[in-house]
């Protein structure tokens, strides 16, 4: 198994870290998602592994090669580490047809002509461009321009793909066709990937695993299940499915396990801590604005709130509730009445967080 | 998909390369670059401390030129006259400059296209080319002059002062000042700023100077020091100018003691070259502490809106008579001067022009060989120079910009150290390490020697073209190029280096001009057979030759002028755009 394996992995620049003390192993044919928001050290990372930076500490080992590993000052510049690499921007060579675009990593590896014409070909009715070898970049649209840059990083037969939001520059509709066809393309050829976006959507769909990262550090690595339904993390719970935080305050709790928490005017609600060693004071709760109710059910806490104002979203609505000073989106498929109101939290969907985390 | 199957043959990485070959060509980049700019320079400072010639046996070190200099009272004038042409001169270049970038760039002056056109000709032509023409019309024996005294008795001016000369090199000067505003801030001010203050009340006179002007003081600052460097080291002005009135300036000072004596006193000559490049590197200084907080002026660039045109109502007759008067009197006239005189046997207003025309100056002109071989020397040189200076300044330029060189820095300052080494110094720096340093021997007495000085000269020029240029090409071309396999030499042959053809056709013809009408940078290393035209002009000078030297003149500006229009018209560049 050639494993990728980044360890304590560190990029500073000047005072500040873009990325910090990052570990992480990624498996052969796996599809891992670095997700989080913009300035958290994505592309950074992904650069890190495809050699265009150096990092300024840690070590990534891919196989028994050594990529690079700050303390020897071992350095395995990009063209010999041979990744895919496909970049936001696409970066095609605007002075070269498409051909030529996806051939030249086999001219510099000095593949027979007869055999490149062929693989080229090959490529380019993978991503369905057959027709279109002889173009410039210039003369095709942004997902045709996708479709080539994602030919030219796999002609190669690289044993690692490395994707920077690569349909980040296409329109919502082309964006859901290129996700299903991307994935398809990378399961057909058992490519190891390593895909970064921000987009929560393309993470939970694609990967096998998702990192989120916020400021350079890992916050969760999961399946993208595990990811959303047990997050480890209140920033996990509001980045991936936008979830409500408010501020509690609750006793200690040692191991993981249930919990409750008051509100500022006094209301209890039951929880769950999913990570044990909670301090007792200021505490985060994260609740899913479709998992709040506003009908009573079994093992639920009862809180008493203000209904606020409602916007329409098409196949749902989301209100406003105040409660205790604080603003919780709710997700309804009726509006309800303004003024007082009451809702409900099952045990298991309010999860219970150290407030400094 | 059996070709893309992880079990098909891998065509991975090749075995790492024996050596790393990407590393030796940027050292290899930097060394030459390095000796290129150095050895010139060390010879300088060397013959600064030495009692003799540096090609004469046993020398000694000694202070004993430094301390003439400081003694020399005669030395102390030359530096207040050389001090006080580069003032006058540079403020009538940056009025002239700051006004016409305004007026052109701006408003909507009638005949703006065709009077920026005419403005830019001192930039084509060289100083020697200017200052002909103006001796020829305003001369105290010039044409103008005598109309005018046949009339009023007595000559209304007199060209050989430190005013004359300060006349003319500004106005020579001033195409810089305009360029630099007209492309640093008044195309590049965002318009939206001027449509602000217009909608506090503003009339449009009042918003180019409350809001344009204060917006081009950076480029007000950068061409100021450029044109203070120029009007420093310039040497055909002053020679034309002021030595027939006995008032000397450093470079003619440097000229008469290094080249037209019989016996050069070297010593001085390093000596007062240093003090030259002590002047010319503190202004640069000067400047960039001046621009160290640029950013308050930065102006929003690249967003592509169209500047807005200020109406100039009513003044719009008047202001575009003064400035075409301007142009026709200080431009054009002197360069129709030296045409006339070239083809006339003798030019005054006594007698009519008709009487005097012959071809005689351009049959004595062909008639000698030496002029000949000039004109092929400086054709071939200059190819030359263009080619490998174009070559040297984008290698630079990609190591600079483009890699992870650890000496990126180091080289980008010396690939800018000729700005502070004015033109003529260049030339006796490499004519000392061709006399002193052996590698550098061979170099002698074929055009090679001056190939090399012009190339060192204008390697920040050059640098000026093709810097910019790198800049508008994305990082991640040159990126996905690694990732694919190419090594840092591969990327920059296939992906930098065909999309800045276009900036090398531009740094190639500007070289090549520049070579055409330079003849600075060659004094030093003239040697028979080694003619280059811009120094045969020179000694035409000297002899008193003017017919002839008009012919040549009339010649060269044909030749430039051909050039240019080629260019602009076949590969559709334009220089200084
Ligand atoms: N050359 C640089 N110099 C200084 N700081 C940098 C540099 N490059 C990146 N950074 C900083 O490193 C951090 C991580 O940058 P990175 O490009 O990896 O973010 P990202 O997660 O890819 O963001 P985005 O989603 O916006 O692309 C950012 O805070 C950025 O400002
Ligand atoms: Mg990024």
């Amino acid at each position: 198994m050639t494993e990728l394996v980044l360890c304590d992995v560190s990029r500073r620049y000047g005072a500040a870290l873009a990325i910090d003390s990052l570990n992480l192993t990624v498996s052969e044919g796996e599809f891992l998602t670095l997700l989080g928001p913009s300035g958290c050290g994505k592309s950074t990372t992904l650069a890190s592994i495809a050699g265009l930076d150096q990092p300024t500490g840690g070590r990534i080992t891919f196989g028994d090669r050594v990529l690079v590993d700050a303390d020897t000052g071992a350095y395995l510049p990009p063209e010999a580490r041979g990744f895919g690499v496909v970049f936001q921007s696409y970066a095609l060579w605007p002075h070269m047809t498409v051909e030529n675009n996806v051939a030249m990593s086999l001219k510099l590896r000095k593949v027979p002509s007869a055999e490149r014409k062929k693989r080229v070909a090959e490529a380019l009715d993978l991503v369905e461009l057959g027709g279109l070898a002889k173009r410039y970049p210039g003369e095709l649209s942004g997902g045709q321009q996708q479709r080539v840059a994602l030919a030219r990083a796999i002609v190669f037969r690289p044993p690692l793909l490395l994707l920077d939001e690569p349909l980040s520059n296409l329109d919502a509709q082309l964006r859901q066709q290129a996700r299903v066809w991307l994935k398809d393309i990378q399961r057909e050829l058992g490519l190891t990937t390593i895909y970064v976006t921000h987009d929560q959507d393309e993470a939970l769909a694609m990967s096998d695993r998702i990192v989120v990262m916020r400021g350079g550090k890992v916050i969760q690595l999961g399946t993208p299940k595990d990811i959303y339904r047990d997050p480890q993390h209140p920033f996990a719970a509001s980045f991936i499915g936008n979830a409500n935080l408010l501020e509690v305050s609750g006793g200690a709790v040692a191991e993981p396990g249930a919990c409750t928490v008051t509100l500022a005017d006094g209301q209890p609600i039951h929880g769950r801590v999913p990570v044990g060693g909670l301090v007792s004071g200021k505490q985060l709760l994260a609740v899913r604005p479709h998992l709040i109710r506003h009908e009573a059910c079994a093992d639920a806490s009862e809180i008493t709130v203000e209904f606020g104002a409602e916007s329409y979203l098409g196949d749902h609505f989301e209100q406003d509730v105040h409660v205790a000073g604080i603003t919780l989106r709710l997700s309804v498929e009726e509006p309800q009445p303004r003024g007082t109101g009451r809702i409900w939290i099952r045990q298991q969907d309010a999860v219970v967080f150290c407030a400094d985390s | 998909m059996a070709f893309l199957s992880r079990t098909g043959p891998h065509h991975g990485t090749a075995s790492p390369p024996p050596f790393d070959r990407a590393r030796l060509i940027q050292w290899l980049i930097f060394l030459v670059t390095a000796s290129l700019m150095l050895a010139p320079a060390l010879p300088i400072l060397l013959q600064v401390v030495v009692d003799r010639p540096l090609y004469a046996d046993d020398w000694q070190f000694t202070l004993g030129n430094i301390a003439q200099i400081f003694q020399s009272e005669r030395i102390g004038r030359i530096a207040l006259t050389t001090g006080l042409f580069a003032l006058f001169s540079v403020i009538i270049a940056e009025v002239l400059g700051i006004a016409a970038a305004l007026l052109i760039g701006r408003t909507d002056m009638p005949g703006r296209k065709v009077m920026g056109d005419v403005l830019m000709w001192p930039l084509y032509l060289s100083h020697l080319i200017f200052a002909l023409g103006w001796v020829i019309i305003y001369g105290p024996s010039g044409f103008v002059t005598q109309l005018i005294a046949q009339s009023t008795g007595e000559a209304p001016w007199n060209l050989y002062s430190i005013a004359g000369m300060s006349v003319v090199a500004g106005i020579s000067q001033a195409p810089l000042a305009y360029l630099y505003c007209l492309y640093g801030a008044v195309r590049s001010v965002d318009s939206t700023l001027e449509s602000a203050a217009r909608t506090t009340g503003a009339g449009p006179l009042q918003v180019l100077r409350k809001v344009t002007l204060p917006l081009m003081i950076p480029s007000i600052i950068t061409s100021t020091a450029l044109n203070l460097v120029i009007a420093v080291e310039t040497l055909s002005i002053p020679l034309f100018l002021a030595r027939p009135a006995r008032i000397d300036t450093l470079s003619t000072f440097l000229y008469a003691e290094g080249i037209a004596a019989s016996n050069p006193n070297h010593g001085l000559v390093a000596a007062s070259s240093l003090l030259l490049m002590t002047l010319v590197g503190s202004t640069l200084m000067l400047q960039r502490m001046l621009l160290r907080h640029g950013h308050r002026y930065e102006t929003v660039k690249g967003k592509g809106s169209r500047p807005m045109v200020l109406g100039l109502g009513k003044l719009r007759w008047p202001l575009a008579i003064l400035f075409a008067t301007v142009l026709i009197t200080t431009v054009v006239v002197p360069i129709a001067g030296i045409i006339l005189r070239a083809f006339t046997s003798f030019l005054s207003p006594l007698v009519p022009v008709s009487k005097v025309l012959t071809l005689n100056n351009f049959d004595k002109l062909f008639a000698d060989e030496a002029n000949i071989r000039a004109i092929c020397n400086t054709v071939e040189i200059a190819l030359l120079s263009a080619g490998l200076g174009t070559l040297l300044a984008v290698a630079v330029a990609l190591v600079i910009q483009r890699s992870d060189f650890r000496f990126a820095g180091t080289l980008e300052a010396l690939a800018y150290s000729p700005r502070v080494v004015p033109g003529m110094i260049t030339g006796l720096g490499v004519f000392y390490a061709a006399v002193i340093l052996p590698p550098m021997g061979w170099l002698r007495g074929n055009i090679g020697i001056i190939v090399v000085a012009y190339v060192m000269a204008t390697l920040p020029l050059a640098m000026g073209v093709i810097q910019p240029a790198i800049v508008q090409i994305g990082r991640d071309l040159d990126r996905a190029a690694r990732t694919v396999g190419a090594d840092w030499s591969d990327a920059m042959r296939f992906i930098l280096l065909p999309l800045l053809k276009p900036a090398l056709l531009g740094s190639f013809i500007l070289l090549f001009v520049f070579h055409l009408k330079s003849y600075i940078i060659a004094i030093f290393l003239m040697a028979p057979g080694l003619e280059v035209m811009g120094v045969s002009m020179l000694s035409l000078w000297t002899n008193g030759d003017v017919g002839v030297l008009a012919a040549f003149a009339t010649f060269q500006i044909v030749l430039v002028a051909t050039l240019l229009l080629l260019a602009r018209f076949l590969f559709k560049v334009k220089i200084y755009d």
